[in-house]
Protein backbone atom coordinates (compact mmCIF):
# COMPACT_ATOMS: atom_id res chain seq x y z
CA UNK A 1 0.00 0.00 0.00
CA UNK A 2 1.21 3.18 -0.84
CA UNK A 3 1.27 5.55 2.49
CA UNK A 4 2.17 8.53 -0.03
CA UNK A 5 -1.00 8.61 -2.28
CA UNK A 6 -3.31 7.99 0.99
CA UNK A 7 -2.70 10.76 2.49
CA UNK A 8 -1.46 12.74 -0.36
CA UNK A 9 -4.53 15.91 -0.11
CA UNK A 10 -2.65 16.44 3.21
CA UNK A 11 0.59 16.30 2.73
CA UNK A 12 0.15 18.63 -0.42
CA UNK A 13 -0.82 21.30 2.35
CA UNK A 14 1.84 23.63 3.21
CA UNK A 15 0.90 23.42 6.79
CA UNK A 16 1.50 19.33 6.89
CA UNK A 17 3.39 17.90 4.07
CA UNK A 18 5.65 14.92 4.24
CA UNK A 19 7.31 16.53 7.91
CA UNK A 20 4.01 16.94 9.17
CA UNK A 21 2.50 13.41 8.03
CA UNK A 22 5.84 11.83 10.60
CA UNK A 23 4.77 13.60 13.14
CA UNK A 24 1.16 11.60 12.16
CA UNK A 25 2.79 8.58 12.73
CA UNK A 26 4.76 8.73 15.51
CA UNK A 27 1.80 10.31 17.58
CA UNK A 28 0.00 8.16 20.00
CA UNK A 29 -3.29 9.05 21.09
CA UNK A 30 -5.70 7.77 24.09
CA UNK A 31 -8.97 8.15 23.48
CA UNK A 32 -11.46 7.80 26.47
CA UNK A 33 -14.95 6.63 25.73
CA UNK A 34 -15.93 5.32 21.95
CA UNK A 35 -19.52 6.36 22.12
CA UNK A 36 -21.00 9.75 20.03
CA UNK A 37 -17.67 11.88 20.39
CA UNK A 38 -15.46 8.68 20.14
CA UNK A 39 -17.29 7.43 17.18
CA UNK A 40 -16.25 11.33 15.29
CA UNK A 41 -13.12 11.31 16.67
CA UNK A 42 -11.74 8.00 16.16
CA UNK A 43 -12.55 7.45 12.01
CA UNK A 44 -10.68 10.72 11.67
CA UNK A 45 -7.42 10.30 13.64
CA UNK A 46 -7.13 6.86 11.69
CA UNK A 47 -7.89 7.91 8.38
CA UNK A 48 -5.49 10.93 9.14
CA UNK A 49 -2.76 8.43 9.94
CA UNK A 50 -2.64 8.77 14.10
CA UNK A 51 0.55 6.50 14.21
CA UNK A 52 -0.80 4.68 17.48
CA UNK A 53 -4.16 5.01 18.84
CA UNK A 54 -5.55 3.18 22.25
CA UNK A 55 -9.80 3.35 22.82
CA UNK A 56 -11.11 2.38 26.41
CA UNK A 57 -14.39 2.04 26.49
CA UNK A 58 -16.09 -1.10 28.68
CA UNK A 59 -19.67 -0.71 27.47
CA UNK A 60 -21.45 -3.03 24.89
CA UNK A 61 -23.15 -1.34 21.65
CA UNK A 62 -27.24 -1.16 22.27
CA UNK A 63 -29.56 -0.27 19.99
CA UNK A 64 -30.31 3.27 21.28
CA UNK A 65 -26.92 3.77 20.62
CA UNK A 66 -26.75 3.89 16.71
CA UNK A 67 -28.76 7.24 15.78
CA UNK A 68 -25.50 8.76 17.11
CA UNK A 69 -22.55 6.14 17.25
CA UNK A 70 -22.46 6.00 13.51
CA UNK A 71 -19.05 3.77 13.45
CA UNK A 72 -21.44 0.62 14.56
CA UNK A 73 -23.24 -0.95 11.97
CA UNK A 74 -27.06 -2.42 13.39
CA UNK A 75 -25.62 -6.33 13.62
CA UNK A 76 -23.31 -5.18 16.42
CA UNK A 77 -25.47 -4.61 18.68
CA UNK A 78 -24.70 -6.38 21.94
CA UNK A 79 -20.70 -6.24 20.65
CA UNK A 80 -17.62 -4.51 22.81
CA UNK A 81 -17.58 -0.71 21.64
CA UNK A 82 -13.79 -0.54 21.95
CA UNK A 83 -13.47 -3.64 20.05
CA UNK A 84 -15.70 -3.14 17.20
CA UNK A 85 -14.18 0.23 17.13
CA UNK A 86 -10.92 -1.30 16.42
CA UNK A 87 -12.53 -3.15 13.92
CA UNK A 88 -13.67 -0.52 12.15
CA UNK A 89 -10.38 1.72 12.57
CA UNK A 90 -7.73 -1.45 11.28
CA UNK A 91 -10.71 -1.48 8.48
CA UNK A 92 -10.28 2.08 7.40
CA UNK A 93 -6.29 2.35 7.88
CA UNK A 94 -4.64 -0.79 8.36
CA UNK A 95 -1.28 1.79 8.61
CA UNK A 96 -2.58 2.56 12.36
CA UNK A 97 -1.56 0.43 15.44
CA UNK A 98 -4.67 0.41 17.46
CA UNK A 99 -5.43 -1.12 20.71
CA UNK A 100 -8.99 -2.02 22.57
CA UNK A 101 -9.09 -1.78 26.28
CA UNK A 102 -12.75 -3.09 27.04
CA UNK A 103 -12.43 -2.17 30.51
CA UNK A 104 -13.71 0.64 32.80
CA UNK A 105 -11.12 4.01 33.44
CA UNK A 106 -10.13 3.98 37.02
CA UNK A 107 -8.30 5.27 39.23
CA UNK A 108 -6.33 1.62 38.96
CA UNK A 109 -5.49 1.96 35.31
CA UNK A 110 -5.84 5.60 34.28
CA UNK A 111 -2.18 6.37 35.56
CA UNK A 112 -0.61 3.01 33.51
CA UNK A 113 -2.62 3.78 30.22
CA UNK A 114 -1.75 7.43 30.58
CA UNK A 115 1.68 7.21 30.38
CA UNK A 116 2.04 5.07 27.01
CA UNK A 117 0.09 7.92 25.14
CA UNK A 118 0.82 11.29 24.05
CA UNK A 119 -2.76 12.82 24.35
CA UNK A 120 -5.43 11.72 26.12
CA UNK A 121 -8.98 12.43 24.47
CA UNK A 122 -12.14 12.73 27.09
CA UNK A 123 -14.70 11.64 24.66
CA UNK A 124 -16.75 10.11 28.13
CA UNK A 125 -20.11 10.87 29.40
CA UNK A 126 -20.27 11.47 33.04
CA UNK A 127 -18.32 14.25 35.25
CA UNK A 128 -17.19 11.53 37.91
CA UNK A 129 -14.99 10.39 34.78
CA UNK A 130 -13.79 13.61 33.49
CA UNK A 131 -12.49 14.56 36.84
CA UNK A 132 -10.19 11.27 37.29
CA UNK A 133 -9.33 12.16 33.21
CA UNK A 134 -8.38 15.63 34.59
CA UNK A 135 -6.49 14.62 37.76
CA UNK A 136 -5.06 11.66 35.77
CA UNK A 137 -3.16 13.51 33.28
CA UNK A 138 -1.80 15.81 35.77
CA UNK A 139 -0.17 13.46 37.42
CA UNK A 140 0.91 12.11 34.03
CA UNK A 141 1.83 15.43 32.95
CA UNK A 142 -0.79 14.84 29.48
CA UNK A 143 -2.97 17.62 28.04
CA UNK A 144 -6.27 16.41 27.79
CA UNK A 145 -8.88 17.49 25.05
CA UNK A 146 -12.26 17.48 26.49
CA UNK A 147 -15.73 17.77 24.72
CA UNK A 148 -19.39 17.56 26.14
CA UNK A 149 -22.54 18.25 24.71
CA UNK A 150 -26.37 19.50 26.58
CA UNK A 151 -28.67 19.01 24.01
CA UNK A 152 -28.06 21.40 21.23
CA UNK A 153 -24.66 22.95 22.74
CA UNK A 154 -21.28 21.47 23.02
CA UNK A 155 -17.90 22.68 24.80
CA UNK A 156 -14.21 21.92 23.62
CA UNK A 157 -11.28 22.73 25.29
CA UNK A 158 -8.06 21.36 25.77
CA UNK A 159 -6.75 21.36 29.22
CA UNK A 160 -2.99 20.76 30.79
CA UNK A 161 -1.56 21.51 27.41
CA UNK A 162 1.83 22.91 28.27
CA UNK A 163 1.13 23.61 31.86
CA UNK A 164 -1.66 25.24 30.56
CA UNK A 165 -5.09 25.31 32.89
CA UNK A 166 -6.82 22.24 34.04
CA UNK A 167 -10.72 21.01 33.95
CA UNK A 168 -10.75 21.73 37.53
CA UNK A 169 -9.56 25.81 37.00
CA UNK A 170 -12.74 25.94 35.30
CA UNK A 171 -14.76 23.68 37.15
CA UNK A 172 -13.43 23.38 40.95
CA UNK A 173 -16.68 21.94 42.52
CA UNK A 174 -17.30 18.55 41.39
CA UNK A 175 -21.12 18.71 40.79
CA UNK A 176 -21.95 15.23 39.66
CA UNK A 177 -26.20 15.93 38.63
CA UNK A 178 -25.19 17.16 35.52
CA UNK A 179 -27.25 15.38 32.99
CA UNK A 180 -25.47 13.39 30.26
CA UNK A 181 -27.00 12.46 26.47
CA UNK A 182 -29.20 9.69 28.12
CA UNK A 183 -30.67 11.83 30.57
CA UNK A 184 -30.89 14.85 28.21
CA UNK A 185 -31.27 13.86 24.53
CA UNK A 186 -29.02 14.57 22.29
CA UNK A 187 -29.02 14.69 17.89
CA UNK A 188 -26.12 12.75 16.74
CA UNK A 189 -25.09 15.57 14.25
CA UNK A 190 -24.52 17.70 17.76
CA UNK A 191 -21.86 15.01 19.37
CA UNK A 192 -20.70 14.95 15.70
CA UNK A 193 -19.61 18.39 15.42
CA UNK A 194 -17.99 18.70 19.21
CA UNK A 195 -16.25 15.13 18.64
CA UNK A 196 -15.27 16.70 15.13
CA UNK A 197 -13.35 20.04 17.04
CA UNK A 198 -11.65 17.95 19.66
CA UNK A 199 -10.09 15.66 16.39
CA UNK A 200 -9.19 19.26 14.93
CA UNK A 201 -7.61 20.20 17.97
CA UNK A 202 -5.90 16.64 18.58
CA UNK A 203 -4.14 16.79 14.92
CA UNK A 204 -3.26 20.56 15.68
CA UNK A 205 -1.38 19.71 18.72
CA UNK A 206 0.27 16.47 16.90
CA UNK A 207 1.33 18.93 13.86
CA UNK A 208 2.20 22.16 15.84
CA UNK A 209 -0.17 24.57 13.97
CA UNK A 210 -2.91 27.00 14.74
CA UNK A 211 -3.87 28.24 17.81
CA UNK A 212 -4.49 25.56 20.50
CA UNK A 213 -7.76 25.66 22.68
CA UNK A 214 -5.97 26.01 25.88
CA UNK A 215 -7.31 28.21 28.59
CA UNK A 216 -10.16 28.45 26.28
CA UNK A 217 -13.68 27.15 26.42
CA UNK A 218 -15.30 27.12 23.19
CA UNK A 219 -19.32 26.83 23.35
CA UNK A 220 -21.31 26.08 19.99
CA UNK A 221 -24.69 26.22 19.54
CA UNK A 222 -26.02 24.06 16.62
CA UNK A 223 -29.48 25.91 16.60
CA UNK A 224 -28.31 28.72 15.56
CA UNK A 225 -24.67 28.06 14.36
CA UNK A 226 -23.35 30.33 17.15
CA UNK A 227 -19.79 29.81 18.68
CA UNK A 228 -18.31 31.71 21.20
CA UNK A 229 -15.04 31.52 23.05
CA UNK A 230 -14.19 31.89 26.97
CA UNK A 231 -10.77 32.94 28.44
CA UNK A 232 -10.22 31.29 31.63
CA UNK A 233 -6.94 31.37 33.87
CA UNK A 234 -5.20 28.41 35.56
CA UNK A 235 -5.95 28.70 39.36
CA UNK A 236 -2.69 27.65 41.33
CA UNK A 237 -4.63 25.50 43.61
CA UNK A 238 -6.20 23.12 40.97
CA UNK A 239 -2.66 20.65 41.00
CA UNK A 240 -2.34 17.23 42.32
CA UNK A 241 0.48 15.08 43.16
CA UNK A 242 0.48 10.85 42.69
CA UNK A 243 0.11 10.17 45.95
CA UNK A 244 -3.15 12.57 47.20
CA UNK A 245 -4.18 11.17 43.53
CA UNK A 246 -4.18 7.58 44.91
CA UNK A 247 -5.68 8.80 47.93
CA UNK A 248 -8.64 10.01 46.17
CA UNK A 249 -8.57 7.58 43.82
CA UNK A 250 -7.11 4.52 45.41
CA UNK A 251 -8.39 4.29 48.98
CA UNK A 252 -8.76 0.85 49.49
CA UNK A 253 -12.16 -0.28 50.35
CA UNK A 254 -13.47 -1.47 53.99
CA UNK A 255 -15.52 -4.92 53.42
CA UNK A 256 -18.22 -5.58 56.06
CA UNK A 257 -19.00 -9.21 57.27
CA UNK A 258 -21.87 -10.51 58.27
CA UNK A 259 -21.37 -12.63 61.56
CA UNK A 260 -23.70 -15.44 60.64
CA UNK A 261 -21.20 -15.99 57.31
CA UNK A 262 -17.90 -16.83 59.54
CA UNK A 263 -19.96 -18.37 62.45
CA UNK A 264 -18.00 -21.85 61.05
CA UNK A 265 -14.79 -20.14 60.99
CA UNK A 266 -14.75 -19.77 64.93
CA UNK A 267 -12.02 -21.64 66.35
CA UNK A 268 -10.18 -22.48 63.23
CA UNK A 269 -6.68 -21.62 63.62
CA UNK A 270 -6.05 -19.95 60.19
CA UNK A 271 -8.33 -17.52 61.05
CA UNK A 272 -8.17 -14.55 63.61
CA UNK A 273 -10.75 -12.50 65.23
CA UNK A 274 -9.69 -9.63 66.78
CA UNK A 275 -11.94 -7.54 69.76
CA UNK A 276 -10.38 -3.94 69.32
CA UNK A 277 -12.68 -3.11 72.12
CA UNK A 278 -11.20 -1.85 75.32
CA UNK A 279 -10.88 -4.68 77.96
CA UNK A 280 -13.31 -3.16 80.33
CA UNK A 281 -16.37 -3.60 77.80
CA UNK A 282 -18.68 -5.68 77.90
CA UNK A 283 -20.43 -8.24 76.30
CA UNK A 284 -17.14 -10.17 76.66
CA UNK A 285 -16.98 -12.44 73.70
CA UNK A 286 -14.08 -15.29 73.74
CA UNK A 287 -13.16 -18.39 71.73
CA UNK A 288 -10.34 -20.22 70.33
CA UNK A 289 -9.04 -18.00 67.56
CA UNK A 290 -9.86 -14.79 68.89
CA UNK A 291 -7.31 -12.53 70.85
CA UNK A 292 -8.41 -8.75 72.29
CA UNK A 293 -5.67 -5.43 71.31
CA UNK A 294 -7.61 -2.34 72.20
CA UNK A 295 -7.69 0.11 68.91
CA UNK A 296 -5.23 2.34 70.89
CA UNK A 297 -2.55 -0.20 71.09
CA UNK A 298 -3.34 -1.71 67.76
CA UNK A 299 -0.60 0.16 65.33
CA UNK A 300 2.02 -0.60 68.21
CA UNK A 301 0.88 -4.37 68.21
CA UNK A 302 0.88 -4.30 64.68
CA UNK A 303 4.72 -6.55 64.23
CA UNK A 304 2.71 -9.38 66.26
CA UNK A 305 0.06 -10.09 62.81
CA UNK A 306 0.64 -11.97 60.19
CA UNK A 307 -0.36 -9.38 57.12
CA UNK A 308 -1.30 -12.39 54.63
CA UNK A 309 -3.78 -13.84 57.50
CA UNK A 310 -7.50 -13.54 57.03
CA UNK A 311 -8.02 -11.51 59.84
CA UNK A 312 -12.15 -10.72 61.48
CA UNK A 313 -12.00 -6.72 63.86
CA UNK A 314 -15.00 -6.06 65.79
CA UNK A 315 -15.63 -3.85 68.01
CA UNK A 316 -18.98 -2.88 69.84
CA UNK A 317 -21.24 -1.58 67.26
CA UNK A 318 -19.39 -2.29 63.89
CA UNK A 319 -18.10 1.48 64.04
CA UNK A 320 -14.40 1.61 65.47
CA UNK A 321 -13.81 -2.07 63.56
CA UNK A 322 -13.58 0.12 60.49
CA UNK A 323 -11.03 2.26 61.61
CA UNK A 324 -8.89 -0.56 62.31
CA UNK A 325 -9.43 -2.08 58.96
CA UNK A 326 -8.16 0.79 58.00
CA UNK A 327 -5.41 1.70 59.76
CA UNK A 328 -4.62 -2.54 58.90
CA UNK A 329 -4.60 -1.68 55.24
CA UNK A 330 -2.49 1.36 55.48
CA UNK A 331 -0.36 -1.50 56.91
CA UNK A 332 -0.70 -3.18 53.90
CA UNK A 333 -2.67 -6.50 55.40
CA UNK A 334 -4.41 -8.11 52.66
CA UNK A 335 -7.36 -10.07 54.55
CA UNK A 336 -8.84 -7.90 56.57
CA UNK A 337 -12.76 -7.56 56.81
CA UNK A 338 -14.90 -5.30 59.56
CA UNK A 339 -17.52 -7.41 61.56
CA UNK A 340 -21.32 -5.35 60.92
CA UNK A 341 -22.93 -4.58 63.72
CA UNK A 342 -19.80 -5.71 66.39
CA UNK A 343 -20.17 -7.57 69.40
CA UNK A 344 -23.66 -6.70 70.03
CA UNK A 345 -24.74 -8.80 67.21
CA UNK A 346 -21.94 -11.47 67.71
CA UNK A 347 -23.25 -12.12 71.30
CA UNK A 348 -26.83 -12.34 70.18
CA UNK A 349 -25.78 -14.97 67.24
CA UNK A 350 -23.44 -16.87 69.75
CA UNK A 351 -26.12 -17.59 72.73
CA UNK A 352 -28.95 -18.61 70.48
CA UNK A 353 -27.05 -20.47 67.54
CA UNK A 354 -24.09 -22.01 69.98
CA UNK A 355 -23.52 -22.15 73.38
CA UNK A 356 -19.95 -21.26 74.03
CA UNK B 1 -28.09 47.59 28.61
CA UNK B 2 -26.64 45.11 30.55
CA UNK B 3 -26.89 41.29 27.61
CA UNK B 4 -26.93 38.07 29.80
CA UNK B 5 -25.98 34.58 28.27
CA UNK B 6 -27.43 31.32 29.52
CA UNK B 7 -26.09 28.04 28.21
CA UNK B 8 -26.81 24.35 28.89
CA UNK B 9 -29.04 23.50 32.42
CA UNK B 10 -28.86 27.50 33.37
CA UNK B 11 -31.05 28.49 30.03
CA UNK B 12 -33.19 25.75 30.92
CA UNK B 13 -34.16 27.61 34.44
CA UNK B 14 -34.56 30.92 32.91
CA UNK B 15 -36.32 29.35 30.25
CA UNK B 16 -34.42 31.85 27.30
CA UNK B 17 -31.06 31.99 26.45
CA UNK B 18 -30.04 35.21 26.85
CA UNK B 19 -32.15 38.72 27.43
CA UNK B 20 -31.10 42.30 28.15
CA UNK B 21 -31.38 43.95 31.24
CA UNK B 22 -31.34 47.48 32.22
CA UNK B 23 -30.31 49.40 35.31
CA UNK B 24 -31.06 53.16 36.76
CA UNK B 25 -27.80 52.63 38.79
CA UNK B 26 -24.58 51.29 38.65
CA UNK B 27 -24.72 47.57 39.59
CA UNK B 28 -21.84 45.08 40.30
CA UNK B 29 -21.58 41.75 39.02
CA UNK B 30 -22.66 40.37 42.51
CA UNK B 31 -25.68 42.27 42.73
CA UNK B 32 -26.62 41.32 39.28
CA UNK B 33 -26.10 37.18 40.43
CA UNK B 34 -28.04 38.05 43.32
CA UNK B 35 -30.77 39.30 41.54
CA UNK B 36 -30.62 36.62 39.31
CA UNK B 37 -30.55 33.82 41.68
CA UNK B 38 -33.79 35.11 43.18
CA UNK B 39 -35.42 35.47 39.89
CA UNK B 40 -34.63 31.47 38.71
CA UNK B 41 -33.54 29.80 42.10
CA UNK B 42 -30.28 28.34 40.15
CA UNK B 43 -30.06 27.00 43.71
CA UNK B 44 -27.29 23.47 43.25
CA UNK B 45 -26.53 24.56 39.83
CA UNK B 46 -23.23 24.74 39.15
CA UNK B 47 -21.74 27.26 36.46
CA UNK B 48 -19.08 29.87 35.73
CA UNK B 49 -19.64 33.14 34.97
CA UNK B 50 -17.93 35.22 32.04
CA UNK B 51 -17.71 39.13 31.40
CA UNK B 52 -16.95 39.88 27.72
CA UNK B 53 -15.74 36.42 27.01
CA UNK B 54 -13.62 36.12 29.85
CA UNK B 55 -14.23 34.15 33.21
CA UNK B 56 -14.38 35.52 36.12
CA UNK B 57 -14.73 34.67 39.82
CA UNK B 58 -17.94 35.12 40.97
CA UNK B 59 -17.31 37.37 43.56
CA UNK B 60 -15.27 39.47 42.01
CA UNK B 61 -15.64 43.35 42.45
CA UNK B 62 -16.63 44.57 39.24
CA UNK B 63 -19.33 46.72 38.40
CA UNK B 64 -20.73 46.47 35.25
CA UNK B 65 -20.49 48.97 32.23
CA UNK B 66 -23.29 49.41 29.73
CA UNK B 67 -23.13 46.90 26.91
CA UNK B 68 -21.31 44.12 28.86
CA UNK B 69 -21.95 40.64 28.19
CA UNK B 70 -22.47 38.29 30.72
CA UNK B 71 -22.65 34.47 30.07
CA UNK B 72 -23.47 31.77 32.72
CA UNK B 73 -22.05 28.71 31.77
CA UNK B 74 -22.85 25.34 33.12
CA UNK B 75 -20.77 22.33 32.67
CA UNK B 76 -21.76 20.34 30.11
CA UNK B 77 -22.01 16.15 30.49
CA UNK B 78 -23.27 14.41 27.14
CA UNK B 79 -21.10 12.49 24.74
Amino acid sequence: MNADNRYNRQIILPEIGENGQQKLAAAKVLVIGAGGLGAAILPYLASAGVGEIGIVDHDVIEVSNLQRQVIYKTDAVGKSKAKEAKVMISDLNPLVKVKAIAEKLSGKNALSLFYNYDIIVDATDNIAIKYLINDACLVANKPMVYGSIFRFQGQVSVFNYQDGPTYRCLYPEENLDTLNCEEAGVLGVSVGIIGMFQANEVLKMILGIGEVLSGKILVYDTLHNEQQKYDFDKSDFQTISREAFEEKYNKAEIEEVNFEFVLDEINKDEILFIDIRNIDESPKISFKNQIQIPLMNLEKEIERLDKNQVIYVFCQSGIRSKIAVELLQKHRFKNIKSIAGGALAMKQLLTTEINL
Amino acid sequence: MIEVKYFGAVAEKTKCEFEKLSFSEEVSLQKLLQDLNEKYAFESLTFRVAVNQKIVSKTSDYTLQTSDIVALLPPFAGG
